[in-house]
């Protein structure tokens, strides 16, 4: 920034001698004069160039345009001369007059008016003219010389000047005895020393003790005024400001061995580089010792760099282009969403192969990586091994599920029992019955026997004790009864078989990936299981839509249906002691926007409204110890959750409970955030 | 109780009629007059109409349950030993039966010979804490 007083403009560079020589001729042009005065001229070298103008103005606005070296003006023309004359400034050019003979007077008012020379048109004219222009031009040039360098040294010295006063170091010229000869400003900002006061004494008594021995600048001092190379030093002070640090140098100046002193002080940018390089170690410790893998790749997908993490994740070194170990959804998602669109995303999951060809469960966050320019440069990978984490899952659900069963055990043991108390019966009754039947198979032998014996009085009487024996027992019936017992207990048995089979599809847990389920299927399947513990006091209403596949864990959904069912059962049983009419479930599918909607809805107790905000929560129960976990509901808002669904439920007390679950068709595989 | 002419009057209650055909199978040469009944509605018709020596109900019926049978009896006909049979021996405490005045309570699947004695006590008025009014 230029200041009024000290104007500093860029340094003066016209040439010192230009190219050729302008002479401008005020004369007619094509006139006597002209003539004469262009053929002189032009002896004094092919580079001479004469433009004639018949106008002061004319010649003026040449004169101004600069490059003029000589003026040559027609005395003749009168008034036209003494406007060219008037109008020179200290710097034009030199004017020559050419007088047609000798004219005092002319000569005497243009010598007043500033021209260099009058010139008479006598018959020697182009001599003397050609002597006299060259001597002005050589004179003007000189003098031009000379103004420029002039400028130039001034405005050095003010270039100077301006950053001795300017410059953000303290300068300070020491001579030979350590005594300070000049000091800048800055010098005496730093060092609380007024030039006046410190100029003559002697460093050492100016500058901070701590500082003169820390940077041993007296030995600098000594080293730059013996021709030494300039040297850097550090050298610290303490102040009311804190501890200062700078940068010293010292150069010699002279043959009198003054030295020009420097300090800088670099406290900030020393503070700065300290906190950049905490910053980069903190950065460097918690990238390099987190548990998360994290990786930065460009925007083709190439690794520039991993940290230990991800290398023991991925069992090795990961080298070149991550799409060797993210493949499919993965890829595409980050590729398109991160890499493209610059949105980040959290919590996908899906299964990468490790360089041993094992495939590991992993999740992942994707950010895009944008530099200060906000130009999108790439995406910062983080990624966890979530195979214990699955594995707790999954242990989690299956005691879930378990602690579910349990609770079905009641009604599931009720409706084995019942054919399992009518087998056991006939069982116990065809036992009886083939005893029976063996008596009267005796007799039948016997019979056969006296038939052998040929006897008729023989078969007769075995004939009667037959009879005898048959109607006592009523074998007729005891066969009858026979098949009729078999059969029903054969009926009986494939009802137990049919149960058993329900709940093991409730006992094997889900494989890792997701699998297209039909939701209907699900539901109805966990209802029949559900439905043997309830049907006494339940009426179960099915409306089921057509429903598109989603993508899911079907045992997880199955769970979440089961533990609803089994809330809803509980409602109503409890509402249910001394109501006449059975209570009812009312179960509805339908397809919705981009997935599908489910509703378990019941009769029965309803909840508070005090309690609806907690029946999520993981222990919350209502229920006497030993009938509900009270994990039941929050692990079916959690296997919700995690399906990227939402479950809610609303409730009037003592009328009705609705819980309904939106599931999306993709089943939650991505949760994705606004960028 | 009956002179003993005639047959002492069972009736049989439960909602699987294949418990009932068991249930007559077992009993069919205990000399017993067996009446049946589908449910608990059905069986309180039974009970108003003719003459009823012994109850034994199942528990878990669609609407009226065998229970709350009991309990009706207990106030109508108070003489009427009952018995319950269940599929699940936790849905009744001891205390709640004795206060229905339960002679017994049975547990599926049953042994024939412990059904038959348990049948026998109750008409002959031992066995069971029932009061008797």
């Amino acid at each position: 920034m230029e200041r009024p007083s000290k104007p500093l403009r860029p340094a003066p560079d016209e040439p010192l001698s230009a190219p050729s020589v302008v002479v401008a001729l005020l004369a007619e042009p094509g006139g006597s004069t002209a003539q004469r005065s262009e053929q002189a001229l032009v002896r004094l070298g092919a580079e001479v160039e004469v433009s004639v103008h018949a106008t002061a103005p004319e010649l003026v606005r040449q004169m101004r345009s600069g490059g003029v070296d000589l003026l040559v003006l027609d005395g003749s023309l009168g008034d036209a001369v003494q406007r060219v004359l008037a109008a020179r400034d200290p710097d034009a050019p030199p004017a020559l007059v050419v007088a047609q003979g000798a004219d005092e007077k002319l000569a005497l008012s243009v010598f007043r008016r500033g021209a260099a020379d009058c010139v008479a048109l006598g018959p020697d004219y182009e001599e003397v003219l050609a002597v006299a222009a060259l001597e002005q031009i050589q004179r003007f040039r000189a003098a031009a010389e000379r103004g420029a360098a002039e400028r130039r040294i001034r405005w050095l010295e003010r270039l100077h000047e301006a950053i001795v006063e300017e410059i953000p170091a303290a300068l300070a010229v020491v001579d030979a005895r350590g005594r300070l000869v000049t000091v800048n400003p800055e010098f005496a900002r730093c060092f609380d020393a007024p030039p006046r006061e410190v100029v003559g004494r002697r460093f050492q008594d100016v500058l901070p003790e701590t500082l003169r021995e820390s940077g041993a600048i007296g030995r600098l001092i000594e080293r730059a005024a013996a021709g030494h190379a300039p040297e850097l030093r550090l050298a610290r002070m303490r102040d009311a400001s804190g501890e200062r640090a700078f940068g010293v140098r010292a150069q010699r100046l002279d043959e009198d061995r003054r030295v020009l002193l420097v300090l800088a002080e670099v406290t900030l940018t020393e503070a700065l580089t300290k906190e950049l390089a905490t910053l980069r170690r903190f950065g460097e410790n918690v990238i390099e010792n987190v548990n998360s893998a994290l990786l930065v790749v460009d925007l083709e997908g190439r690794i520039n760099y991993a940290n230990p993490a991800a290398e023991s994740l991925l069992g090795e070194k990961p080298i070149g282009s991550l799409w060797r170990w993210f493949d499919g959804a993965l890829r595409e998602r980050l590729v398109e969403r991160t890499l493209r669109e610059g949105v980040r995303f959290r919590g996908a999951e899906g299964l990468i192969a490790r360089g041993s060809g094992e495939r590991v469960p992993i999740g992942t966050s994707c950010a895009p990586m944008v530099d200060p320019d906000g130009v999108r440069r790439g995406a910062v990978v983080i990624f966890q091994d979530l195979t214990e984490i699955k594995q707790l899952q999954r242990q989690v659900l299956q005691a879930e599920k378990m602690a579910s069963i349990g609770q079905l055990a009641a009604g599931v043991a009720h409706e084995i029992n019942n054919p399992m108390g009518f087998i056991h019966a006939n069982l116990f009754q065809l036992g009886e019955y083939v005893q029976d039947l063996a008596r009267v198979f005796e007799e039948v032998q016997g019979l056969r026997k006296a038939a052998a014996s040929g006897s008729l009085g023989e078969v007769a009487r075995a004939a009667e004790r037959l009879e005898s024996v048959a109607s006592e027992l009523d074998a007729d019936y005891l066969l009858e009864d026979c098949a009729k017992a078999v059969r029903e207990s054969l009926e009986g048995s494939e009802r137990i078989r049919h149960i058993v089979q329900d709940l093991r599809a409730f006992s094997h847990p889900d494989g890792s990936e997701r699998s297209d389920a039909d939701l209907n299927e699900c539901l109805d399947s966990t209802a029949n299981i559900v439905w043997t513990m309830m049907k006494h006091v339940v009426m179960l209403t099915k409306d089921y839509g057509e429903l598109p596949p989603v993508r899911c864990f079907p045992m997880q959904i199955k769970q979440v249906f089961m533990n609803l069912l089994v809330n809803a059962y509980q409602a109503l049983e409890e509402a249910g002691r001394g109501r006449e009419r059975p209570g009812e479930i009312r179960l509805r599918t339908r397809a919705a926007r981009g997935g599908v909607q489910i509703e378990v809805e019941d009769d029965g107790v309803g909840i508070p409204s005090a309690d609806l905000n907690r029946i999520f929560d993981p222990f919350f129960t209502t229920k006497d110890v030993g009938v509900g976990t009270g994990l039941g509901l929050s692990i079916a808002y959690n296997i919700v959750k995690r399906h990227g669904g939402t479950m809610r439920v609303d409730s009037e007390p003592g009328v009705r409970t609705r819980f309904s679950i939106f599931l999306p068709r993709d089943g939650g595989e991505v949760a994705e955030e606004a960028p | 109780m009956s002179g003993a002419a005639e047959p002492p009057v069972l009736l049989l209650v439960d909602d699987e009629p294949r418990i009932l055909s068991a249930l007559q199978r077992c009993l069919r040469r205990e000399g017993y007059e067996i009446v049946l009944a589908d449910s608990a509605a059905a069986a309180l018709r039974v009970l108003r109409a003719q003459r009823v020596d012994l109850v034994l109900t199942d528990h878990k019926m669609p609407g009226m349950s065998g229970l709350e049978l009991i309990r009706e009896i207990a106030s109508e006909w108070p003489g009427i030993p009952r018995l319950l049979l269940t599929g699940w021996t936790a849905e009744i405490t001891p205390a709640e039966a004795r206060r229905l005045g339960i002679r017994a309570l049975v547990a599926k699947p049953w042994e024939d010979a412990d059904l038959k004695a348990r049948l026998r006590d109750a008409l002959a008025g031992g066995a069971g804490e029932g009061s008797r009014p």
